[in-house]
């Protein structure tokens, strides 16, 4: 869809479309996409980051490795998990220390975008 | 000597994406059939829709199609085709396959099985090339699989030490151990990768040169076994050992280093009785090369030469596979001007590239002197979690490199891509950064660059009024079918069921 507006006197000339719930739109050289309910910038889904006490899949793939058992102790940015997507692999890391409270995905499971894989219980400190 | 093949009326074509598109062009071109070998996940590609005639051949696991030797050849017998074209990745480089497709009586678009094992595997090529007296990296080659061992040998190189997959390349089953405290962890996920990408296991280990250029020569040998080279290409701008942006030909080689690596690359093909294209690797370090591999098969970037040289590889492919394509020795060729190829990878370069799947939505791919562009899926397909992330690639041409440069920009500003997320945001700042744009730049340009995410912009005011009155015409015209499922909108079913 073809999207003229005119701002400030100026006309400006966009692409836009509405998918699954989003808006994407191309004007000026780039791309961008927003939640089409809210009229905000789709918020960044799991992967992106801020400390956590859980690592969710930052894409939809497969489990390929679980590197770590309930109960085991870890320490912040050690690798937990291996996932493929898309012919590659992607080790996954844990962004706090503490122990390893649950794991919630098997290996050989297709998991989707943003899905709990495993649960870190922060070390008292 | 086998007997030529004659005239193909029908190829058939082992591979998917923009490759399959690539294929399918040439044999047009050539008054030549086509028959699909494709998987259960692809029938919505654009190379699904054009080829002469489809057949699948398994589930969306490659194991299970694409890399399923039987189930490719029994596709091709049973779609009457003469040869199997494989494209590049899956089973291009596997010299079983090559044999099998023989064995069933059909042509193998590329060199000869013979040719494949003793270039195509990393460990014999580096033999071959050491009696031949070519500058090789030091490394470790040996049969001993077993982790413990690899270990030892990665210790006895010296850390850095690069493990890669053994029937490999772009990147899969490939890993950099700093140390020996992660050696074994990279070294069984290089095993695991390998194993998935290429049915086996194998690696081999190699010293890491930390400020090399990776510069490799197009070779080509014609019906009659004369090996020639189509030039040099760099393809420094590698992410995880895949590369990202190719140029032809490389901003970095003098004449006398342009003469003595194509004289390299020549020598080693012609020991390896080289027939079809093929890219002999090299990397350049303090004014010195080394070889590094063989690809016995068409690369990716094949057209930044092409660009440069006005050839078509895919259609002389096939004219040296019905043994008619002899090299002209009167032909001199001369690369003109300056090509460059971008890598669109399906992926967030906000989030550090993860991928980024689902359906595409509106696809744009502007047209305009010296662009070209290949792709395998337009508006409407899915982009699925099972293949390589490379949905299209662009490639420019123009007089020089800074006018290519400028052009790539502007052009990938031009493209419109909606419904998954692409790198596009990522090249341009690549494309912008001095280093590259000096051609200064090493296969350490991205860990050193641009091994964070890049920060996505902040709307301007402008992009958010924008933004708003597109939302609205949106909701306003939602019944034209914007938000609806691809396979529900009737134009889109009628053009798919041609």
């Amino acid at each position: 869809m073809e999207v003229k507006v005119r701002i400030n006197g100026v006309d400006h000339k966009a692409q836009a479309q509405l998918l699954a719930g989003n808006l994407w739109v191309h004007a000026n050289g780039r791309t961008f996409t927003m939640d089409a309910g809210t009229g905000r910038k789709s918020r960044k889904k799991a992967g992106a980051g801020g400390s956590s006490d859980t690592v969710m899949s930052p894409m939809p793939g497969k489990v390929t490795k679980i590197l770590v058992q309930a109960g085991a102790e870890v320490k912040a940015g050690q690798a937990v998990l291996v996932m493929e997507a898309m012919k590659m692999e992607y080790t996954l890391k844990c962004d706090i220390a503490g122990t390893v409270e649950s794991i919630s995905c098997a290996v050989g499971e297709q998991v989707a975008l943003g899905k709990a894989l495993v649960k870190i219980k922060p070390s008292a400190e | 000597m086998t007997k030529m093949p004659g005239k193909f009326t029908r190829i058939a074509i082992a591979n998917r994406g923009e490759v399959a598109v690539r294929i399918i062009k040439a044999c047009e071109e050539l008054g030549i059939e086509t028959v699909l070998l494709h998987s259960e996940a692809d029938i919505n590609s654009r190379a699904y829709r054009m080829a002469t005639k489809t057949i699948c051949i398994g589930p969306a696991a490659t194991a299970e199609s694409y890399l399923n030797i039987e189930a490719n050849i029994n596709g091709a017998l049973a779609g009457g085709a003469q040869a199997i074209h494989p494209g590049f990745g899956f089973l291009s480089e596997n010299a079983d396959f090559a044999e099998a497709v023989s064995n069933a009586g059909l042509t193998f678009i590329g060199p000869s099985a013979e040719a494949i094992r003793s270039l195509g595997d990393k460990v014999h090529c580096k033999e071959l090339a050491k009696k031949a007296g070519l500058p090789l990296v030091p490394g470790y080659q040996g049969e001993n699989q077993q982790v413990a061992n690899l270990i030892t040998e990665a210790e006895r190189i010296g850390y850095p030490v690069i493990v890669k997959a053994a029937a490999g390349g772009g990147g899969r089953g490939m890993k950099l151990i700093k140390s020996s405290a992660e050696a074994a962890e990279l070294i069984e996920s290089a095993q695991r990768e390998a194993q998935s990408a290429f049915g086996s296991p194998k690696v081999f280990l190699e010293k890491y040169l930390d400020r090399a250029k990776h510069i490799e020569f197009q070779i080509f040998g014609d019906a009659t076994g004369n090996v020639v080279h189509f030039f040099d290409r760099e393809c420094s701008v590698q992410r995880r050992h895949q590369k990202i942006i190719e140029e032809a030909t490389s901003p970095s080689l003098t004449e006398e280093l342009r003469r003595r690596m194509g004289e390299a690359a020549c020598a080693i093909a012609t020991l390896g009785k080289y027939k079809g294209a093929g890219t002999v690797e090299f990397l350049l370090q303090d004014g010195e090369f080394y070889l590094l591999e063989v690809n016995t098969r068409l690369q990716v970037e094949h057209p930044v030469t092409e660009e440069v040289l006005g050839v078509d590889l895919v259609k002389m492919q096939i004219l040296t596979a019905q043994g008619e394509y002899i090299h002209d020795p009167k032909m001199i060729r001369v690369p003109r001007g300056h090509s460059i190829e971008c890598r669109i990878y399906a992926e967030n370069p906000f989030l550090g590239g993860v991928p980024s799947t689902g359906l595409l939505g509106h696809v744009e791919w502007p047209e305009g002197p010296g662009r070209r562009y290949e792709y395998g899926f337009d508006s409407g397909d899915t982009i699925t979690p099972y293949y390589d992330p490379m949905i299209a690639k662009v490639i420019v041409w123009d007089e020089n490199r800074q006018r290519a440069i400028q052009k790539m920009i502007r052009v990938l500003k031009d493209s419109v891509v909606f419904g998954v997320h692409t790198n596009i945001p990522y090249l341009i700042e690549i494309l912008s950064h001095k280093e590259f744009v000096m051609g200064t730049m090493t296969t350490r340009f991205i860990e050193t660059y641009f091994a964070d995410p890049i920060k996505e912009p902040e709307l301007t005011e402008v992009e958010k009024k924008i933004a708003a009155a597109a939302l609205a015409q949106a909701r306003g015209t939602q019944h034209a079918g914007a938000t609806a499922s691809a396979s529900a909108s009737p134009w889109m079913t009628y053009w798919r069921g041609i």
